[in-house]
């Protein structure tokens, strides 16, 4: 767990941060956001001592970080950073092992977890373990980078814009990863991003900056629905919220019991989201899809007026 | 504004009139050169005066500097046009591996071909100093942003209107500090030229070695510094209003 | 092969005829009964007559057909030609002097004329031209030169009367020891530079306003040229010698092997701040900040990221000041300093311009070599850091 109270950091007569305070649960991803030099950044790298904070209290599990010698504290918190920083003179398994070598483990199991974390982020061992990272495609090397933050198994994960670099489809892949991976090793995660719909797909918890401050933080979904001022708004997709709250919505919260109506012919997978429920709408210019399973198998349907939530506030559709 | 101008021309100003008080200062150096050297019969280097030593310098780096200009910015162009294209790897890799020759030995290579005097050594100058500013045209060229050139292209500029408005200006920083080292070469080899029966800046130094009379070596070695100065200063100023 | 057709290569045949033209047009060498009578000068021709001159040819002639179809197997054989030529060039020396020397004559002497050296220009481009068509490796280069040179070798033994064996066959002791001293005074200088660099490039990190001022001076010192330092340093190391005893005791004095010393070592310094300098500050800030993210200390840091990453670049310095402090150490020898630069001067004042090769050969050759050397231990280091491999998608 991570308590930020009322941090505050000042470049000279420059307020960079100011006064924040902030709690990440364990297990929990939490997405900072807002325009450049919002502060955002500074704030990632006060948690791990990159930079010391001038005012307030950081804690990691309940301890004041100034308690840690910074190196100590910093070995045992992973790190990704957008250009990766991977050592451009290492090959891709000693880059990975460094945080595990730093701690003196010993040799052999050092070369055990690295081939298992090869192995957790589909990079197979004997392609890639004795490649340069001017060798690796962007995606290849952001993956190595993250394995690189995992290798000591840490508790918590600091990301400032990981996949930044990267173009859209390789991006989103390894968004989808990151969420697997998050699923599966519940680890404290905070995510520093400019790209909103990258936040609003991977945050549990959601922290929009501006100057310095946090304006609004919660659940993707209570700051789409109910942005605190314009500015909320507007960087979280300004009239295209809905669509945002659309696109990570999935259909199974919409979708009603098979009627006895005619079963439509489109069909649409459980896992899907609304965004693209309605886009297959528009595409086959029908007003209901059936929802299938992951056999093909239709369990429900769901409708125009379902996925718009109509239905939700005025009481039964008819 | 003119200040700040002004306070920019400082510097080749001041070497410009050291150089050309020390060379015709003639008679009144004589007790500052003295101190350096009691004992010597005479300290003003007697065979030609300095002014005159001066301007053969600079009339051999001058002539042997425009050609290697013409020839080495003209030569750099041609090979990156389309037409000359084949001998563009031959020609970049000639001009970075020649710089490896000393210009002693280049020099010394150049009298057995073309004989004793001035013209080999303006030749070897010439030769020599084609490599700095060939090289440094290519990087200038080849290092230009390809969104420029494609941007220039799609505006409908033709080849050279590209040359001429696009390609040289950006490139000018770059071929400009190849100018400039090929300029300082050359006037440091020139004096070396004294030993193949040139009359330069080099003589007095040579003559000074040879009879052991470090008053004309002062007079020779000062000078050619303050003439290698002022000139790089006054590159360094065209550089400068460049940007 | 239909439809897709390899373009001309220009280069190689317009090489070509330009080495026919020099080669068949100027004079292959010269004959002198002495060492001070200029020597009668020989076209290919008149050297070793029309039919040996057309047979010389012919290689040439070959190049000019392969050019016009350019394939990688092509220019293979053109390469195998271009090597034949090379070896083959001492011969025709050989035999000019086989045919033309006067037995009678124990002084007499053959000189090496503008067709041969040419050629050996000419060839050496259509080396370089080749080398980078073929994508060689530079020592697959290198092992091809083997046989030049044992061809060079055993066209050695008959060329005895060459006037560049001739000067140094009286020199053999005093060459081998100029040879030393070149060595010495070059190592010196890069060594001390080296160290005197790393320490400089260190305090410049330190404070800009050191950085500033170290660059300045030394880009004044830099400009100075070599003459004319090596001039100003003899006044005030005469004067100190005379003063001090034990400076003079230590060999010190205006004249010899310490002004050259101190003038080689402020030249190197430049280039070696220089690349020092930007090699410690050019490591990318990406890369020094995932190292601190990782928790390693400043001396890790320092000494596991910041340093191998500079390596490539330090190296480069090296060479670049090396190869210079070979060339400026030849300048020393006119203040005394030993060195092969002696022989040139010598030989400039003689007018006798063998000797003069017989001091600028051996230190082209030295720069060539370090050039390369260094070079290619640089890119070695480089490749270790990925640089040269390029990206794999």
């Amino acid at each position: 767990m991570i308590e930020l109270k009322s941090v505050t950091k000042r470049f000279g007569s420059e307020t960079a941060v100011d006064a924040i305070s902030l709690t990440v649960n364990r297990g929990e991803l939490c997405a900072l956001v807002g325009t450049s030099g919002c502060g955002k950044s500074t704030t990632l790298r006060m948690i791990n001592r990159l930079i010391e904070h001038d005012g307030g209290e950081i804690h990691i599990d309940g301890r004041p970080i100034r308690e840690f010698d910074g190196r100590v504290l910093r070995r045992r918190i992973g790190y990704a950073i957008q250009s990766t920083g991977l050592f451009p003179h290492w090959s891709v398994a000693r880059n990975i092992g460094l945080v595990p070598r730093l701690l003196k483990w010993p040799a052999a199991r050092v070369t055990e977890r690295v081939e298992e974390l090869m192995a957790l982020l589909g990079l197979p061992v004997e392609q890639f373990a004795d490649k340069y990272p001017a060798q690796l495609s962007g995606g290849q090397a952001q993956r190595v980078g993250v394995a690189r933050a995992l290798a000591a198994d840490p508790d918590i994960l600091l990301m400032d814009e990981p996949f930044g670099a990267l173009d859209p489809i390789t991006r989103e892949g390894l968004q989808v990863e990151l969420r697997d991976l998050q699923a599966r090793l519940q680890k404290t995660i905070v995510f520093v991003t400019h790209d909103m719909d990258e936040a609003l797909a991977l945050a549990d918890r959601l922290v929009v900056m501006k100057a310095g401050r946090i304006v609004q933080q919660g659940r993707p979904l209570e700051l789409l629905r109910a942005p605190a001022d314009a500015f909320v708004a507007s960087l979280l997709g300004g009239d295209d919220r809905g669509l945002k709250e659309a696109a990570i919505t999935p259909v199974v919260e919409r979708m009603r019991p098979l009627s006895p109506r005619l079963l439509p012919q489109a069909r649409i997978a459980r896992e899907a989201t609304l965004h693209q429920a309605l886009a297959m709408m528009f595409r086959e210019r029908v007003e209901r899809l059936a929802v299938v399973d992951d056999e093909d198998m239709p369990v429900g349907e769901i409708s125009l007026r379902g996925i718009v939530g109509a239905g939700l506030s005025e009481g039964r559709d008819r | 504004m003119i200040a700040r101008c002004l306070k920019r021309w400082v510097a080749p100003l001041t070497w410009l009139v050291l150089l050309l008080v020390l060379a015709t200062g003639g008679e009144w150096l004589e007790p500052l050169l003295r101190w350096s050297e009691p004992e010597a019969r005479r300290v003003l280097y007697p065979q030609a005066d300095l002014l005159t030593l001066l301007l053969r310098h600079l009339q051999v780096v001058t002539i042997a500097s425009s050609l290697a200009v013409v020839v080495g910015v003209g030569a750099a162009i041609l090979v990156t046009r389309p037409a000359g294209r084949d001998f563009l790897p031959l020609v970049a890799q000639v001009a970075s591996m020649g710089q490896t020759f000393p210009p002693v030995a280049v020099l010394a290579l150049a009298v057995p071909v073309l004989g004793f005097g001035t013209w080999p050594i303006i030749v070897a100058l010439l030769l020599y100093g084609l490599l700095p500013i060939v090289r440094n045209t290519l990087a200038g060229l080849e290092g230009l942003d390809p969104g420029v050139e494609e941007a220039a292209r799609g505006m409908g500029m033709g080849a050279a209107q590209r040359l001429w408005q696009v390609e040289l200006p950006l490139a000018a920083p770059v071929i400009l500090a190849g100018i400039r080292t090929s300029v300082t070469v050359n006037i440091a080899t020139a004096a070396l030229g004294a030993t193949v029966g040139a009359s330069n800046l080099g003589a007095p130094i040579i003559a000074g070695i040879v009879n052991g009379n470090t008053a004309y070596i002062l007079q020779g070695a000062l000078l050619i510094g303050l003439l290698a100065l002022a000139v790089d200063s006054f590159f360094a100023h065209l550089m400068r209003t460049d940007q | 092969m239909p439809g897709r057709e390899a373009p001309v290569n220009r280069v190689v045949p317009t090489l070509a005829v330009t080495a026919l033209v020099t080669w068949l047009w100027l004079p292959l060498g010269s004959i002198a009964p002495n060492r001070i009578v200029p020597g009668d000068a020989y076209l290919l021709a008149q050297a070793v007559g029309w039919s040996l001159a057309m047979v010389s040819c012919l290689p040439l002639l070959g190049l000019l057909a392969v050019a016009w179809r350019p394939t990688r197997s092509g220019y293979r054989v053109a390469l195998a030609l271009t090597l034949l030529l090379l070896a083959a060039l001492p011969f025709w020396l050989a035999l000019m002097a086989q045919q033309h020397l006067d037995p009678e004559l124990p002084q007499a002497r053959v000189g090496i004329g503008a067709a041969w050296w040419l050629m050996l220009f000419w060839l050496s481009l259509l080396l370089i031209e080749l080398r980078t068509r073929l994508a060689l490796a530079g020592w697959r280069l290198a092992l091809s030169l083997v046989p030049v040179l044992a061809g060079w070798w055993l066209a050695g033994k008959g060329l005895e009367s060459l006037a560049l064996r001739q000067e140094l066959a009286g020199r053999e002791e005093a060459f081998g020891e100029a040879l030393v001293q070149h060595l010495l005074l070059v190592g010196g200088a890069v060594g001390m530079s080296l160290l005197l660099g790393a320490a400089i490039a260190l305090a410049m990190r330190q404070s800009p306003r050191v950085e500033r001022l170290g660059f300045a001076l030394l880009n004044f010192l830099q400009t100075i040229p070599s003459l004319a330092l090596f001039g100003l340093l003899l006044a005030p190391l005469a004067w100190l010698s005379a003063r001090f005893d034990w400076l003079s005791a230590l060999g010190v004095s205006g004249i010899g092997w310490a002004p050259a010393f101190l003038a080689l070592l402020g030249y190197s310094l430049l280039p070696m701040v220089r690349n020092t300098f930007v090699a410690l500050s050019g490591v990318e800030p990406g890369v020094l900040e995932a190292a601190r993210g990782m928790g390693m200390s400043r001396g890790q840091v320092f000494r596991q990221v910041r340093l191998p990453l500079a390596l490539p670049v330090v190296l480069e310095g090296v060479r670049i000041t090396t190869v210079q402090a070979i060339g400026l150490t030849a300048v020393a020898a006119l203040i005394g300093a030993g060195g092969l630069g002696t022989f040139i001067f010598q030989g400039l004042g003689q007018a006798a311009m063998d000797l003069v090769l017989l001091g600028a050969l051996p230190i082209l050759a030295m720069a060539l070599a370090v050039d390369a050397l260094l070079g290619a231990l640089t890119r070695r280091l480089d490749h270790r850091a990925g640089q040269t491999t390029g990206t794999i998608e």
